[in-house]
This record gives structure tokens, C-alpha cells and sequence, in this order.
């Protein structure tokens, strides 16, 4: 899996390519890792290039919302294929992790609390 | 013009009738002539016994052009008839300016009461023109027609008479309230000086009137001013003082450059926002940006369900800034809330839910309300509290349906490999929604024992569990799912079989090449065709010697997927296995074929398409020109 990140503002913008499964969920983790280390705790992660998730993977995105509460932090998900999207309704997970259907919509609603 | 006159004589002899029908008619009738002696008729019939009929003479007289109606009326206003002289007061009311000059001219009539009358009458016409008479009028030898006239003078709104209503009220004492008043509606900032100067009194009322006025004129430069009085010691005079102090910053979008003590004034704040007031709402909540404390925000949840859902949002907002303190206080005041209210504290607390929260959200399980129970059971979970085990496992019982699910899918989130056996007991209950959040949380743990689980339930004699159990597979999706799928390619059921080859593809474990392969064999359509798929995701090109041979399905649509499929890979290696569907029997076919054979670039094919481009059929001749005009663009 690719992992690109834009970690320029408020928001640390994370972009996955390919597929999240027990290998990548702990490139994932580690990559969060390093971000988590620059005391950045708003994180966003695109899932637009995200063809195919598993158990593992959700295990690894559930213990990074674990690790970004512990932190106090925020963390958002957004452009959700299908099948991604699937596999969150029958978890049920989409009732713990905030889900959006654009990344727009993610960042902007960072921006409204922050001007709150 | 004889037969009007004689018409409107005619009505006006009607008019005298002691039949009402009949001087309903004639008023309808002279409504309709606007000459002065139709109009004098309908000025007679405003003191017509019936109260229905002076009321269309009142209505008529209102539209009539012309100066003849007002100049008439104006001796209504000293009538002893009370009826007849209200009405005769709406109508000028209504006639507007042209009225205006009328009424100045009687405005020093000897009875005092008509002179009121009149100056009142002037106040609601609200014309510019009116002023000075107004003005003369504050000096008048009776008190009540000097109140009047000040309190005209604050409805006209004029500038010009800010002096007039100064000199007024530093002489005459009885009229200081009204002029106070009118001054604050004239909304002018050069009354203010003199503003300032008045509310430094002991008089109370002097005191209320002047404080809002200022108010009222809603410049901020006043906040200085008004700010000395939030701390005076008579409560009224601070609470006139800081509800001034709300129109003013409601005025100008909320913006105050001075701290405001809010503690103070928090009950008279919160008790506007319950009774609706729209101007204390907007403040209070404007406010909330950098108003905390434990006070606050119990007064923000008491008030909850009181303002509208726009204010309400931004009240959950502002409570969720302050973060855990809030959860704390918001958990003590649940019991005793509403449903809705209720909800709107799970929904903050949501936010900040940890092991803490959680282990006080658990003493709420038993809620009456079932969409409670089941928002706590995500609570719950979603906490990761091994205490929180027992309780899921008890709300997993619970008999509405959504809370079951609710409780099955937060035990999938503890991860907890041993309940197993316990989550397998949720896929028998009887809605689908718990059955599939028992799978889900089974798909969450997804260890060897799941699979080990669902691999024999696929050959379950339930067709539902073997639904669930070939779909949760699919999406534990690692390589200790590819045996039990791969398996699942034999199933008896036809949606089982199809399933689990989609899954395969996704894995993308190329143990399942050689099994999806012989399901191009299957019986069913649909499982062929998703074969056919699942193999061009396992192996793209090569698998083309594999699917050639469904180009002679039976079925036409299997033909017909197989030829778009190598169509898609663009490769003119493949172009011998379907140049021969150039001639099928079936026009779809040699649709697909053109297309096809032009995306591999196949020029070999052009002299064949070429002859299709004089078809009978239109579509088999716009399929050859597309494809002639691609193959001709790659030359």
C-alpha cells in the first residue's frame, strides 16, 4: 500500500493507495506513529485509493482512533469505495469513526470547530 | 352626467332606509363613484347603526382619491360616538399623508381631547410633515396631549425633533418618560449627550426609560456608558442595562470590546432563552465562544430544548469545546433529562468518551427509551472497557432489535476472541440486522476460530447462516479465508458459489486461479460471469486462453461479456479468438465484436466491418462506423 502524507496545517491529511490488510495497517500505524511524535493529533485519512480493506485493516484503523483519543485528538475518514464502505455498515464501525463523503467535508468541518 | 347625479341621490335617499339590505346596497354602490357627493354619502353612513355596514363606508372611503374624504372626516374626531370617531380615525389613518394637512389645521381645537385625539391620530400616520405641529403640540396647556404628542413624535421617528423633546423633558417633568421614549425610537446617536446625561438620576423610571432608549439608538458608543450601570446595586437598572446592551450588540453583529460580568447575569440570560426572547438568545449564545463554567453549562442544558435546532447545534458545539469537564456534568444531569435532551448529551459526550465515561454510562443501560439503550451500547463499546463485556453481553438480550445489533456489533470492537461462541448465538436471531451485526463482530475478531466457525457453517443447513458466513469470510479476507471460500465454489447455492469467487478475486490469492477457472463451468450464468471477472482481476491478461472457450455459451450475454472482457485488454494477440463473432447470428454480438476488435486495434477486421456499415439494422451500422473511425485513427 502508498502512503502519502501532507502534514502541512492544522490537519495532517493522510492518502492510502491500494490495499489495507495486516502488513499495510502496520505501515499505516508506524506512519501515524511519526506524526503522532510531532504532537499532531487531527488526522485525516483519504480513502479513495483504498480497494480493498480486511479484518486486519480495520483492526489497524480502530487502534489508531484508540491512540488518537488517547491523545486527544481527531480523526476522520473520507471517500469510502463501495465495498469499504460495506464492510463499515456490518461492523457498525461507522458509528465510531467520523465518515465523510468528500475530504472537503472532512477539512471543513475541522475548520468550523475551530472557529467555534 | 344628470342620470349620476340623480343616481347618487337616489342611493343617498337609500342610505336612510330602514331596511339594511337595501343601505348595503347603496353604500356597495357609492363606493364605486368617486365624486364628493358619493363620498359625503359614505361619510354619513360611518355612523350607520349597523356595524357591518359602516365598516364597507370605512373601507370605501379609505381607496377614494381626492381631498373631499378627509376633509370630511376630520369632524368626526370631536363626534360623541366613540364607534363612529375610531372609525373615522382608521380611515385618515389609512388615507396616509393627504390627511395630514386636515388635521393640522384642527390640531388647536378647544377640547383637549380631541386635540389628542388628533396628535395621536398624527403618530400613526408616522408622516415627516407632521413635526412641527407635533413639536408646537409638546408645549400644549394639557399634559395629556403633551405625552401624546412626544410619543408622536417617537413613532414619526424624526431627527428634527431631538431638540424640541430635550427642551420638553428639562421642563416639564410629567413628560419625561415619553420623551425618553421617543427619543430611543427616533434611534438617532445626537440624542445620546443629552441620554447620558438623563439616566444620572435617582429616579428610577427617568432611569429605566433613558437606559433604554440608549439602548434603543444601539450605537456601541454607548457600551461605556451602560457598562457603569451592570453593577448598579437595583437589580432592574442592571438588567435594563445589559438587555440595552444586547440590542446594541445584536445591532452590530455581536461585537463587544469590553468584558461583560456574565456569572452575574447568567439567570437572567438563561430565563430569556427559555421564554424565547429571539435578541437574548442570539446573545447568550454568542457569548458561549468564552463563557464557561459549571454554571453555564447546566443552564445550557436546561435550555436545550427550548431554542431552535440552528442554536441548538451551536450550543453542542460550544459545549463540546469544553471537553471532558462538560461530559462529566452532562452525565450527572442524564438521568433526570428527556429523550431528546438525553440524546443531545450522548451526542457531545460522544466525543470525548473514554474508560471513565464509559463506566458511568453503563448505570444508564436499562433507559426506558430503546434509541438510548442502543446509543449506549455504541458508547460502550467504542470505549474499549473490558468491563463494558457482561454488560454487552447482557444488552445483546435485550428484546428490541436494534439494541441487540447495537450490543453484537460493540462486542466485535472489544476484539474479544473468547465470546465467539456467544456472537455465534446472535447470527439465529430473527432480524437480519442483529444476525449481521453478530457477523460483524465476528469479522472484527476475525481469528482462525471465526473462520474455523464460519467455514463450517457455510455447509450449515441454514441458507441464511451460509449467506452470512460466505460474506464474512469474504471480508475477514485473509489467506486463512481462501480454503473455506475456495470450498465454497462447490456450494449447492447458486448466491454462495457467486459470492465467494468475488471474494477470492478481492483477496487476490492466486491459489484461487485454478478453482474460479473451472466454475467458467458452472451452471449458473451468474456464477460464470463472475468468474469470468474474478479471473481478470487474478490474472489480467492470462487468463484469456482460460475464459475463450464461454465465447460459444449457451447463454448470449456470457458470449457477449466474455468478447468485452478481451475487448478490454486492448491486445491484437487476442483479436483470432473473436474475429469469427464478425458473422454471428445475433446482432449484439457482432456489435460487441466491432467494438471489440477496434479497441485491440485489429485492422485485419476493417474490410468485414466495413460491409456492416450498409446493415439494415441502424445500430449494427453505427457500431462499424465507430469502430472504422477508431481503427482509421490508429493508422
Amino acid at each position: 500500500m502508498e502512503i502519502k502524507v501532507k502534514n502541512e496545517g492544522q490537519v495532517c491529511e493522510v492518502y492510502l493507495n491500494g490495499r489495507l490488510d495486516l502488513a499495510s495497517g502496520t505501515n499505516l500505524k508506524e506512519e501515524l506513529k511519526k506524526i503522532f511524535d510531532q504532537d499532531k493529533n487531527m488526522i485525516h485519512l483519504n480513502l479513495n485509493d483504498v480497494e480493498f480493506i480486511n479484518s486486519s485493516g480495520l483492526g489497524s484503523l480502530v487502534s489508531i482512533m484508540k491512540e488518537v483519543r488517547l491523545r486527544k485528538g481527531r480523526l476522520t475518514l473520507s471517500n469510502l469505495a463501495s465495498y469499504v464502505k460495506e464492510i463499515f455498515e456490518i461492523t457498525q464501525l461507522s458509528h465510531i469513526f467520523e465518515i465523510y463523503e468528500t475530504q472537503e467535508e472532512a477539512l471543513s468541518s475541522y475548520q468550523s470547530v475551530t472557529a467555534n | 352626467m344628470n342620470d349620476l347625479v340623480e343616481r347618487i341621490g337616489e342611493l343617498l335617499s337609500k342610505l336612510q332606509s330602514s331596511d339594511y339590505l337595501e343601505r348595503e346596497e347603496a353604500v356597495e354602490e357609492l363606493g364605486n363613484y368617486d365624486t364628493d357627493e358619493a363620498v359625503a354619502g359614505l361619510v354619513i353612513a360611518i355612523e350607520d347603526p349597523n356595524s357591518g355596514i359602516r365598516e364597507l363606508a370605512a373601507e370605501h372611503l379609505s381607496k377614494m382619491k381626492g381631498d373631499t374624504a378627509p376633509k370630511l372626516l376630520i369632524h368626526f374626531l370631536g363626534n360623541d360616538d366613540i364607534t363612529a370617531r375610531n372609525l373615522a380615525a382608521e380611515v385618515l389613518v389609512k388615507i396616509g399623508s393627504r390627511s395630514v394637512p386636515y388635521l393640522i389645521e384642527q390640531i388647536d381645537v378647544d377640547d383637549y381631547d380631541v386635540r389628542k385625539f388628533i396628535v395621536d391620530t398624527l403618530g400613526l400616520i408616522k408622516d415627516e410633515n407632521s413635526v412641527d405641529a407635533l413639536c408646537q403640540k409638546l408645549w400644549d396647556e394639557n399634559i395629556n396631549v403633551v405625552c401624546s404628542a412626544a410619543e408622536a413624535l417617537g413613532e414619526v421617528g424624526s431627527p428634527k425633533a431631538i431638540d424640541a423633546l430635550v427642551a420638553v423633558f428639562e421642563k416639564i417633568e410629567d413628560v419625561q418618560p415619553q420623551a425618553l421614549e421617543a427619543l430611543g425610537k427616533i434611534g438617532d446617536t445626537r440624542a445620546l449627550e443629552h441620554l447620558y446625561r438623563f439616566i444620572e438620576t435617582d429616579d428610577p423610571i427617568i432611569q429605566y426609560a433613558g437606559i433604554e432608549a440608549i439602548g434603543n439608538i444601539g450605537s456601541s458608543s454607548s457600551m461605556e456608558v451602560l457598562s457603569k450601570y451592570l453593577n448598579d446595586g437595583d437589580e432592574s437598572v442592571s438588567e435594563l442595562a445589559l438587555m440595552a446592551i444586547i440590542n446594541i450588540s445584536n445591532n452590530t453583529d455581536g461585537n463587544i470590546d469590553f468584558d461583560i460580568p456574565l456569572d452575574k447575569f447568567s439567570k437572567f440570560l438563561f430565563n430569556g432563552v427559555k421564554e424565547k426572547d429571539p435578541e437574548i438568545t442570539s446573545f447568550t449564545i454568542n457569548r458561549l465562544k468564552s463563557w464557561f463554567g459549571h454554571d453555564v453549562i447546566y443552564n445550557l442544558i436546561d435550555v436545550l430544548d427550548s431554542v431552535d435546532e440552528d442554536n441548538q447545534k451551536l450550543i453542542i458545539e460550544s459545549l463540546g469545546q469544553v471537553g471532558g469537564t462538560a461530559s462529566t456534568m452532562l452525565i450527572s444531569k442524564f438521568k433526570e433529562s428527556s429523550v431528546e435532551i438525553k440524546n443531545i448529551i450522548l451526542e457531545i459526550i460522544k466525543q470525548f468518551i473514554d474508560e471513565n465515561i464509559a463506566r458511568k454510562l453503563i448505570g444508564f443501560v436499562d433507559d426506558e427509551d430503546p434509541g438510548i439503550r442502543q446509543k449506549l451500547a455504541h458508547m460502550i463499546g467504542s470505549s474499549y472497557l473490558p468491563e463494558a463485556l457482561p454488560v454487552l453481553k447482557k444488552m445483546a438480550g435485550d428484546e428490541i432489535g436494534h439494541v441487540r445489533s447495537a450490543a453484537y456489533a460493540a462486542l466485535g470492537w472489544l476484539c474479544t476472541e473468547n465470546e465467539v461462541e456467544f456472537l455465534v448465538k446472535g447470527l439465529d436471531d430473527k432480524f437480519v440486522d442483529v444476525r449481521e451485526a453478530a457477523a460483524g463482530a465476528m469479522i472484527m475478531i476475525g481469528t482462525e476460530a471465526v473462520v474455523e466457525k464460519f467455514r463450517k457453517l457455510l455447509f450449515d443447513g441454514n441458507t441464511e447462516k451460509q449467506r452470512i458466513s460466505a460474506l464474512s469470510l469474504g471480508m475477514i479476507g485473509d489467506s486463512t479465508v481462501v480454503q473455506p471460500l475456495i470450498e465454497a465454489i462447490n456450494h449447492p447455492e447458486e448466491e454462495i458459489r457467486r459470492s465467494s469467487i468475488i471474494s477470492l478475486a478481492r483477496i487476490g490469492d492466486e491459489r484461487a486461479i485454478e478453482p474460479i477457472a473451472v466454475a467458467l463451468n458452472d451452471e449458473s450464468k451468474a456464477v460464470r460471469k463472475s468468474a469470468i471477472n474474478s479471473l481478470v482481476i487474478l490474472q489480467r491478461q492470462e487468463c484469456v486462453p482460460k475464459i475463450k472457450f464461454l465465447l460459444d455459451d449457451e447463454d448470449l450475454w456470457i458470449r457477449y461479456h466474455t468478447i468485452n472482457v478481451i475487448g478490454d485488454f486492448r491486445n491484437n494477440e487476442f483479436s483470432e479468438y473473436v474475429l469469427p463473432y464478425l458473422n454471428d447470428e445475433q446482432d449484439v454480438i457482432r456489435i460487441a465484436t466491432m467494438k471489440a476488435l477496434s479497441k485491440m486495434g485489429c485492422r485485419e477486421a476493417m474490410s468485414t466491418i466495413d460491409q456492416f456499415a450498409n446493415d439494415s439494422n441502424k445500430d449494427i451500422v453505427d457500431a462499424a462506423h465507430q469502430a472504422i473511425t477508431v481503427l482509421d485513427g490508429e493508422k
